[in-house]
């Protein structure tokens, strides 16, 4: 195979900022590789800089043989390229219809008429598309603005396309509609491409990848790889009474984490039989069960973050404990916090929020989910008193959002993603600030900011400027002041977008603390899956309507009655075993890279049939997996049957 | 060279969004004619109806005659009288009256003794243009109470005739005629000055937001990847700001004959051509202030402040460019709104063509191509960060 792209030592810098720092990768002839990496990283920069659109500091960047050194070079690649830049659908033209951006790419590109009619109707088919030709960009959804980005891309039939984050912000389905259109497009076409993304669950979809963190590369190769240079194993233990028995696992594995009902533990150090024994030692082999998952990429790459980096100070579960003080007393702690009854939102004609109900209990932590423009924002808006609702009631902390939005704000604490702090003003003086404006003074307020810099590991830098500070610890004090005047329900939207994975892991380490210790009743929104399974309870969100409430853990066991376990084959030629299986009339078949996925309930037969097919077709095959359906597994298909 | 494909490719694409964003077709379309009716009735330099009021300590037939030359004048518009220093005071202070006429208790006694008799104008001196213009028009009322006085006197007691005396006092009498502006309108000129100003501002704030949106959301990027080169997007992006600015001045030249009741005399030619040449320019300014910003906000700020203070300082619109300093004439030398307002005054109010006009025609076309080019050569398809 031919090389595509080369990029030698490659570093750019803004201003004072180093964006990237002397990477070097190269991308072969047909290939989907990919970058994989928190906001921040560098990803950005560097596919605009191989895409010709950004200049650079030092390096080589080479893209089919033409070496990118100067503005006029750059254009010499761009005839061959489609590029679409971060942000799902911000490249678009908002009034103008789907056939119209089609048209205007296809026309700034020269491309003829004849070839453009062809083209057009291959690729709308693909993206099922055809049907919306004639709506505004602005009216569709997000997974469709994502569909009509990668059609605009690829009008002109590049051999290779640059795609910056397009999977961020649509939901489950919609990405896997959107790997599964982008395969077929990379096959048929004989492309290469080059996509980045901030999902670490996706890496299994990329033929190769590079991992990226503040500008350098923390490791290369295909999932599979990078995961088994760092050997470790990931014990989840599903347990009756994870709180009694968390503190045991605790003393042992200090990296241990709760996820609701489910105690997962990562080791690296530690000898997996070593561990095993411990464990078995640990639990009540009635009530508790345990068994091993398959390591993911997040956790390889927290675990290399935090030795190969040598970060300073992670918080863990154990100092946690110690910085927070009981709200109220466990008496308490069963009352219902929040209460949505039958919640509707029309604006004109649209209808945003379509009989939501739900409800959350002091110490429980609640996730609302779905894709942009799901409803979510509406509903808080609702609880939180900001939008009266069309329809329905709701209750927070005991008052009435239609008579009492004051005082519902007096007890709630909000913390939107933005963060909404003082870049200005300093740790101490957020606090303060946000303090006064709920009404603390003297030595309530001076406890109070205790308790926050305690809360959020902040002593260090009390008198640091908060615009100064990494963005993990901007997250865990705009935290602390949305509790400084001890709310006893608290929302978060989107917290922890724009934060690496060991913030992320953090902060939902002091979010499982908070609930437990405090009694705090919390609603939360993510794209995250994973943080997804910290909740107690899960509702999500499809076009206004709720198609999922369940805990993660019933709800992953509702799918496997329902569907039945994963098989995950690696094999030699993924391309042609996706169609072979989809020939052989095998639903809900997926690639993942070198990976194709299919559900099955009768694990051992389609096991052995499947595998002698591949077999006859001269498919070699690495290894076979059968694997739990994911929470994301869940979503997929709930929203598929939510859709039909 | 360029290809004119992509050029009206681009073009179509932005034609399509303005059309149908209703913000950015109210900007394009509604915006210049609210500014122009509003900086036209509002910015009238015209010194008219001044409220004033009158202290008079005097009180007599003499005093009263005296102020009821003032009360009778069109430029004046008689409040009240007063009663004390206090009230008149107040009265300027508070903005009711524009200047105060006191008339001292001695008046009417002095005046029949034959001794010269003192009255004193308290003038609100905020403005100075205003606060000038009413003190000429005192003195003058004064003058001719004055050769009034002079006039009786001599016809009581030399039995001369009026025209004999004033003959006698006033041996050169001024004539004065207003060339091109014949009824001293202010509206004229100020009304058709103001196309100048509101093109200049309108189309380069238009075309900076046509591009800084774009590289707002990020839809610039397309451009940068694509294989459309430099030139082809910078006149793709001009040519719908200059084909809508266009239609704009052109029914703001038709507003000024109905509206401010200008009057035109002549080419009409000459004015076609120029009005192309001027807000072609306007649009290049725009989009070469779009190369040095990256936020909306920034934009419209910039193009808005950048074309407006030279466009009123500098133009020959407040001041003519004759009586300005020095360093003053270069600037206004080295932008395109001089030369407009120079065609613009000089077909509506000076009956003037070709002949007369050619140069700046020539001089806008050359504006064009400059601004233009520096468009051009400052676009980057790839960026710094």
């Amino acid at each position: 195979m031919s090389i595509a792209v080369e990029i030698k030592d490659f570093s750019k810098s803004y201003k004072k900022i180093q964006a990237v720092d002397d990477i070097s990768l190269s991308i072969q002839t047909g290939e989907i590789y990919g970058l994989i990496g928190p906001d921040g990283a560098g990803k950005s920069t560097l596919m605009q800089a191989v895409a010709g659109v950004l200049r650079f500091n030092s390096g080589q960047i080479r893209v089919f043989d033409q070496l990118i050194d100067s503005d006029k070079s750059a254009e010499k690649i761009k005839h061959s390229l489609g590029f679409m830049p971060q942000g799902l659908g911000l490249n678009l033209y908002p009034d103008l219809s789907i056939e119209e951006n089609i048209d205007f790419f296809a026309n700034l590109r020269g491309v003829s008429s004849e070839t453009l009619q062809q083209r057009k109707k291959m690729l709308l088919e693909v993206s099922n598309l055809n049907k919306f030709k004639d709506r505004a960009m602005k009216n569709l959804s997000g997974g469709m603005k994502q569909k009509l980005g990668l059609v605009c891309t690829l009008i002109h039939q590049p051999r290779f396309v640059i795609l910056d984050e397009p999977t961020t912000g649509v939901d489950p389905v919609s990405r896997r509609d959107f790997w599964e259109m982008l395969n077929q497009l990379v096959r048929e076409e004989n492309m290469t491409a080059l996509i980045s993304t901030a999902y670490m669950d996706e890496a299994t979809r990329f033929n190769r990848l590079t991992v990226m963190h503040k500008g350098k590369v923390l490791d290369s190769g295909t999932a599979d790889e990078i995961i088994e240079r760092t050997p470790g194993w990931l014990i989840e233990i599903e347990s009756k009474n994870p709180k009694e028995l968390l503190p045991k696992i605790l003393s042992h594995f200090p990296q241990a984490e709760e996820f609701g009902q489910m105690i997962r533990i990562t080791g690296f150090d530690i000898a997996v039989e070593k561990a095993q024994k411990i464990i078995e030692s640990l639990i009540d082999g009635k009530k508790d069960r345990w068994y091993f998952v398959p390591i993911g990429l997040e956790d390889v790459f927290i675990h290399r973050l935090n030795h190969v980096l040598d970060q300073p100070e992670t918080v863990t579960q154990m100092d946690l404990n110690q910085g927070l003080t009981p709200l109220m007393s466990t008496s308490e702690l069963s009352e219902e916090l929040i209460k949505a009854e039958q919640l509707v939102r029309r604006f004109d004609k649209f209808t945003a929020v379509d009989k939501v109900s739900f409800n959350v209990s002091s110490g429980e932590i609640f996730g609302l989910l779905g894709a942009n423009g799901a409803g979510k924002s509406t509903v808080i808006k609702m609880l939180t008193g900001i939008l009266p609702p069309s329809e329905g009631s709701g209750f927070v902390a005991g008052h009435d959002m239609a008579t009492s939005s004051m005082a519902i704000k007096e007890s709630i604490g909000y913390m939107s993603q933005a963060f909404s702090l003082y870049l200005d003003l300093t740790v101490n003086e957020n606090i303060d600030l946000f303090g006064r404006i709920y009404g603390l003074s003297g030595r309530r307020l001076k406890e109070r900011s205790h308790w926050v810099l305690a809360m959020g590991h902040l002593e260090n830098v009390q008198n640091t400027t908060v615009g100064s500070l990494p963005m993990g610890k901007r997250q865990r004090l705009a935290l602390g002041c949305a509790l400084v005047h001890e709310p006893r329900v608290l929302f978060l939207d989107e917290p922890t977008s724009g934060v690496d994975p060991i913030g992320r892991r953090e902060f939902w380490q002091i979010l499982v603390e908070l609930a437990k210790n405090t009694g705090v009743a919390i609603l939360v929104t993510t794209h995250y899956m994973q943080e997804a399974e910290h909740c107690h309870k899960l509702a999500l969100m499809q076009a206004g309507k709720v198609v999922a409430y369940d805990s993660p853990k019933q709800l992953k066991r509702d799918l496997k009655e329902r569907r039945g376990s994963v098989l995950s084959f690696k094999v030699s030629n993924p391309y042609t075993s996706l169609s072979l299986l989809q020939k052989s009339g095998y639903s809900k078949v997926a690639l993942f890279g070198s990976r194709v996925q299919l559900f099955s309930q009768t694990v051992t037969n389609t096991r052995k049939t499947v595998s002698e097919m591949f077999v006859n077709n001269n498919i070699e095959i690495e290894n076979i997996m059968v694997l739990e359906p994911t929470l994301e597994d869940v979503f997929v298909d709930k929203i598929e049957s939510a859709i039909k | 060279m360029m290809n004119l494909q992509t050029v009206l490719t681009i073009t179509k694409k932005e034609m399509l969004e303005i059309w149908r964003d209703r913000v950015y077709f109210i900007m394009a379309f509604v915006f210049p004619f609210i500014m122009i009716l509003i900086l036209g009735f509002g910015l009238s330099f015209d010194v008219e109806k001044m409220p004033f009021a009158v202290l008079d300590y005097d009180n007599s037939d003499q005093s009263r005659d005296y102020s009821y030359k003032f009360i009778s004048s069109r430029y004046f518009d008689y409040k009240g009288s007063i009663d004390s220093v206090k009230k008149a005071d107040e009265l300027i202070n508070t903005s009711k009256v524009r200047f105060v006429l006191v008339i001292p208790p001695e008046f009417s006694k002095n005046i029949i003794n034959g001794y010269s008799a003192e009255v004193q104008a308290q003038i609100d001196g905020m403005f100075n243009y205003r606060a000038s213009v009413v003190s000429g028009y005192i003195s003058a009322i004064n003058a001719n109470y004055n050769s009034e006085l002079i006039q009786q006197w001599a016809m009581k007691s030399q039995g001369m005739t009026s025209q004999a005396i004033s003959d006698l006092i006033s041996p050169v009498s001024l004539e004065t005629r207003y060339l091109y502006n014949n009824e001293l309108k202010s509206i004229w000129s100020t009304g058709t000055g103001l196309i100048v100003l509101v093109m200049l501002v309108s189309p380069a704030m238009l075309a900076a937001l046509g591009v800084v949106r774009e590289k707002e959301t990020g839809s610039i990027f397309n451009i940068y990847a694509s294989t459309a080169s430099r030139s082809e997007f910078i006149t793709g992006k001009l040519l719908p700001y200059i084909a809508i600015s266009y239609i704009n001045i052109s029914i703001l030249c038709l507003l000024a004959l109905w509206v401010f009741q200008a009057p035109f005399k002549g080419d009409l030619s000459v004015l076609l051509v120029a009005n192309f040449f001027f807000v072609a320019s306007a649009a290049a300014i725009g989009v070469l202030i779009s190369s040095f910003v990256k936020s909306q906000a920034a934009a419209a700020l910039i193009s808005m402040l950048g074309t407006m203070i030279p466009g009123i300082m500098y133009s020959g619109l407040m001041m003519p460019v004759a009586s300005m300093s020095s360093e003053a004439v270069i600037e206004a030398h080295a932008f395109p709104a001089m030369y407009q307002l120079e065609v613009i005054w000089g077909v509506f109010l000076k009956g003037q063509g070709w002949p007369e006009l050619w140069l700046n025609i020539l001089i806008l076309s050359g504006f064009l191509i400059l601004l233009w080019l520096l468009a051009v050569l400052r676009f980057r398809k790839r960026v710094n960060g």
